[in-house]
């Protein structure tokens, strides 16, 4: 039996450890927002984060996660308030076919809240591992420097969180 | 389908009858079959046709004939019903339509996705049917309120009346009643409200959310889950099966043949895939296995040389105008084989129920899955249910279902719910491919840069037999299944040595006003399978076409822009937009060491000129920004007209930089994205997409971005290094 905190509820999960969280997530706890797209770790479709960090878990097995906190895509908006990354995405019509957003807003997620001030290089590097089939990529970039930007605002100006999640959105 | 009321029934009737009435368009013959709408009609729903249920709530539905992959189509669509109905399309619940003969696409004549056509053909009907509907809405409004249908509007979905305004939905009782007008008159494009504004995809949020359903999303009580072995050479059949081992593995439920090779049927994708790679199977030999990717080009290389080739279009004295040359020019270019890698791995979920189906999925063709699941289920089309998720990219490949024949076989053979899934391997090496192409161009051009002869020939397999065999249970729905089979068989043999194949020759001339020009064939074709490919023909011929014209212009000392206007003279659409683009180019200053390549295609019915700033270190190439011009008429949605621009450059750049599918042994050797690699975010290019409207209707718009972009940066990298890239992938010597 393994436990592990899924979206801020303690879980367990007792079917055979070395399955790829990716599936036991998708097909014991029934969250079909994170993607498979290459079973190899190539590609960032399946990304959720593991203790914050923005990890491929079509190739990591459960046993790897005993005790950890996994946050998948359906958790990020709370209290039916999108993250202003997703309010992001839909302003700028960041989507084309989908399939790879969830990864890549997981992934764009882990990088704020890490370095709430990245720049367009940061965004570079930590959105390399999530490939985008449709060729989204300068949208995203640009919906990621919104928000970024936005915290150089808040910063600025303090403005409080709810506040930075309306402009984000208009 | 219960709880079927009266009311609900005379909607229905209705709708029927009026919803097949209103769409007009090539019919093959043999090729109407009827049934009831796949819409569940809540129980106070007004379905005036196909397209549209509105309730007494006034919340309003649009069933999208078309299948949403990326490009945007159900909210195009839904704007341009939605113009006319004059209901935002943003308020509207935009859903997948099923499959019904309501819903064909009125150029193909059944329901495709696919040659970036949809918003294209269905403009005025989609427009007409919404207008009839806001008309009827109107008149029932005029009657319930008993006040002279002139003195009523319409706005946002509701009748305004005075200062009194009424949501339609008050009013649907009353026009269930009345007589659907035919052609009530359309909007002035002056009025416009939604058609040409901007406004977030419909589909946005979920897919920010991860609340989109794409097909490999269904989960169905019960089920089980699929994963085949294929044959490495195509088509190879198994002649001897070990699957002990693979029997004895944790969560393996059975392991049944089917056509296309072993299905391993477990208790889940991974498990079912782990099983898999402990079947020992040893597969039939074809002549295909004697193939690899140097035979290939070598067999390309032949057939080029050996003759002209089957003509294709000609027009004009192609001597005469080599004799009117001052300048000649020869040179062949080499397109490789190319995966489509859509980032959802094809997938199916079927669940058979007694004389009934239900099959989730994404595919191109909602008509060729139902007849296909017919085909193999002996079930009644009418009983066949499909539900067409959100496609996670299609490109084209999901136009060709052997998937679908697959989850059908192992239904049938398991008699379970079946969800069956392909890895990114089997997408790789088991699918259908662009073929690979080699074309030689000759040309001519007289002192003041007129093109007086053009002969282009190309040689490689034909795209459309693959695709047609797997297309017709959609065309031909009311064939008997044996017949269709044979047909199919057959058809794909004919297709498959079809001595032209128009798709496969698309691209080669039509750009310029050519007086004297060739274009000629020859098939050779290696047994991989093939179909189309973004862009399909012109993927590989715009980069001939456009390469040589630079090669033209330079030999005859002509600026690269002025020859293309030069012989643009008789398209005027196509000239502007190369004029607009050779303005924006000469404007553009570029940091040293950066260099700019230009180049222009027309393909489905849009023209783009395309320039690429690049830049060569350390023998890579890197494209830094493209510039975009296109004419695509009136963009319903110019924002999604960009993004799609947009990712037709990305899609391009892919390919240009690394997209190469090699055979060895006539198996595809990339397997996965560490060695068939995709462009990441730091390769990608700035796009900046200018857009000329030249105010005719809407023309493709998920294409016509893709084409010039590999000439356009291989002239750049020409004019950085001076190597002439004559090959694709671009490659630096």
């Amino acid at each position: 039996m393994i436990e592990f905190v899924l979206n801020g509820t303690a879980v367990q999960f007792d079917d055979d450890p070395s399955m790829p969280l990716l599936w036991a997530i998708r097909d014991q706890f029934k969250l079909k927002g994170s993607k498979f797209g290459c079973g190899a770790g190539l590609c960032g479709a399946c990304t959720m984060h593991v203790d914050g960090k923005a990890t491929r878990t079509c190739v990591l097995p459960v046993s790897a996660v005993a005790g950890k906190t996994i946050r998948t895509i359906e958790d990020l908006s709370k209290d039916g308030q999108l993250h202003p990354l997703q309010s992001a995405w839909v302003a700028h019509n960041v989507p084309q076919c989908g399939y790879c957003q969830s990864g890549q807003i997981m992934s764009a997620a882990a990088l704020l809240a890490d370095n709430p001030q990245a720049s367009s290089a940061d965004i570079d590097a930590a959105m390399e591992g999530n490939l985008c089939r449709c060729g989204c990529y300068p949208r995203i970039k640009e919906a990621i420097l919104s928000v970024a930007q936005l915290s150089y605002d808040a910063t600025d100006t303090a403005i409080t969180s709810p506040n930075v999640q309306e402009e984000a959105s208009s | 389908m219960t709880g079927l009321n009266l009311s609900r029934r005379k909607f229905l009737k209705r709708g029927a009858v009026v919803g097949g009435g209103l769409i007009v368009g090539m019919q093959l013959p043999g090729c109407s079959f009827s049934g009831p709408l796949p819409i569940d009609s809540a129980d106070d729903g007004f379905v005036p046709n196909a397209f549209l249920q509105i309730t007494a709530d006034n919340s309003v539905t649009f069933y999208c004939p078309s299948d949403e992959m990326g490009q945007g189509v159900r909210t195009g669509l839904a704007t341009i019903i939605g113009e006319e109905l004059d209901v935002h399309p943003a308020v509207m619940n935009v859903v997948s339509a099923g499959s019904h003969e309501d819903y064909n696409n009125p150029e193909f004549g059944f329901q495709l996705t696919g040659g970036s056509n949809a918003v294209r053909v269905f403009y005025l009907p989609l427009r007409q049917t919404g207008a009839n509907t806001r008309a009827l809405l109107l008149a029932a409004a005029a009657q319930d309120l008993g006040v002279p249908v002139e003195q009523l509007s319409t706005d946002n979905g509701e009748i305004v009346a005075g200062d009194a305004r009424y949501p339609y939905g008050d009013f649907v009782a009353t026009a269930a009643t009345l007589a659907m007008p035919e052609q009530a008159p359309l909007k002035p494009a002056s009025e416009f409200r939604y058609i040409g504004s901007e406004f977030s995809r419909v589909d946005a949020l979920a897919k920010s959310t991860g609340s989109a359903q794409f097909g490999i999303d269904a989960d169905i009580e019960g089920m089980v889950y699929a994963v085949v072995a294929r044959a490495p050479v195509a088509g190879a059949k198994p002649l001897s099966v070990d699957d002990s081992k693979a029997r004895s593995m944790l969560g393996v439920i059975d392991i049944v043949p089917i056509s296309s090779g072993i299905a391993v049927v477990a208790d889940s994708y991974w498990r079912g895939n782990n099983a898999v790679k402990a079947l020992e199977i040893e597969w039939e030999s074809l002549p295909l296995a004697q193939v690899d990717s140097k035979q290939v080009r070598a067999d390309l290389s032949a057939a080029i040389q050996a003759d002209k080739g089957t003509e294709a279009a000609a027009e004009g004295d192609l001597e005469a105008g080599f004799m009117g040359a001052i300048h000649q020019h020869e040179s062949e270019y080499f397109a490789p084989f190319l995966a489509h890698a859509p980032l959802e791995p094809v997938n199916a979920t079927l669940h058979i129920q007694g004389d009934r189906a239900d099959l989730w999925t994404g595919v191109q063709s909602v008509q060729a899955a139902q007849g296909l699941v017919e085909r193999i289920t002996g079930l009644d089309r009418g009983n066949i249910r499909i539900h067409n998720l959100y496609l996670g990219g299609g490109f084209g490949r999901r136009g060709t279902l052997t998937h679908i024949v697959e989850v059908a076989e192992v239904a049938m053979a398991v008699k379970r719910p079946v969800q069956l899934l392909w890895s990114r391997e089997d997408d790789l090496q088991h699918g259908l491919y662009r073929p690979a192409s080699l074309m030689k161009i000759r040309a001519g051009v007289d002192g003041s840069g007129n093109i007086t002869a053009w002969q282009a020939h190309r040689a490689g397999g034909n795209i459309t037999g693959d695709t047609m065999s797997n297309l017709l249970p959609a065309m031909f729905p009311s064939m008997p299944s044996p017949i269709l089979e044979t047909l199919a068989s057959s058809l794909g043999y004919v297709f498959a040595n079809w001595s032209v194949d128009p798709s496969s020759v698309e691209g080669l001339h039509e750009s310029y006003s050519l007086t004297n020009y060739q274009v000629a064939h020859t098939t050779v074709d290696h047994g991989l399978p093939l179909t189309f490919w973004r862009s399909v023909g012109h993927s590989y011929t715009g980069f001939a076409v456009e390469s040589m014209m630079d090669e033209l212009a330079e030999q005859a000392g002509i600026d690269p822009v002025a020859i293309r206007l030069k012989n643009t003279e008789g398209n005027p659409r196509m000239h502007e937009v190369i004029r607009r683009a050779g303005e924006l180019m000469a404007d553009m200053e570029v940091p040293e060491g950066h260099h700019l390549g230009f180049a222009a295609h027309s393909s489905f019915a849009t023209d783009v000129a395309q320039i690429a700033e690049v830049s060569v270190e350390d023998n890579r190439i890197k494209v830094h920004k493209v510039t975009c011009v296109a004419d695509v008429g009136t963009a319903v949605n110019p924002d999604i007209v960009r993004a799609q621009l947009e990712g037709g450059v990305m899609f391009a750049l892919t390919a240009a930089l690394h997209g190469e599918i090699d055979l060895k042994d006539g198996a595809v050797v990339q397997s996965n994205f560490h060695n068939y690699p995709i462009l990441r975010m730091n390769e990608a290019p700035a796009v900046e997409v200018v857009l000329i409207d030249s105010g005719t209707a809407p023309t493709g718009v998920g294409e016509p971005g893709v084409p010039p972009l590999a000439p356009a940066v291989a002239n750049g990298v020409y004019r950085a290094t001076g190597q002439r890239l004559r090959s694709l992938p671009l490659r630096l010597a």
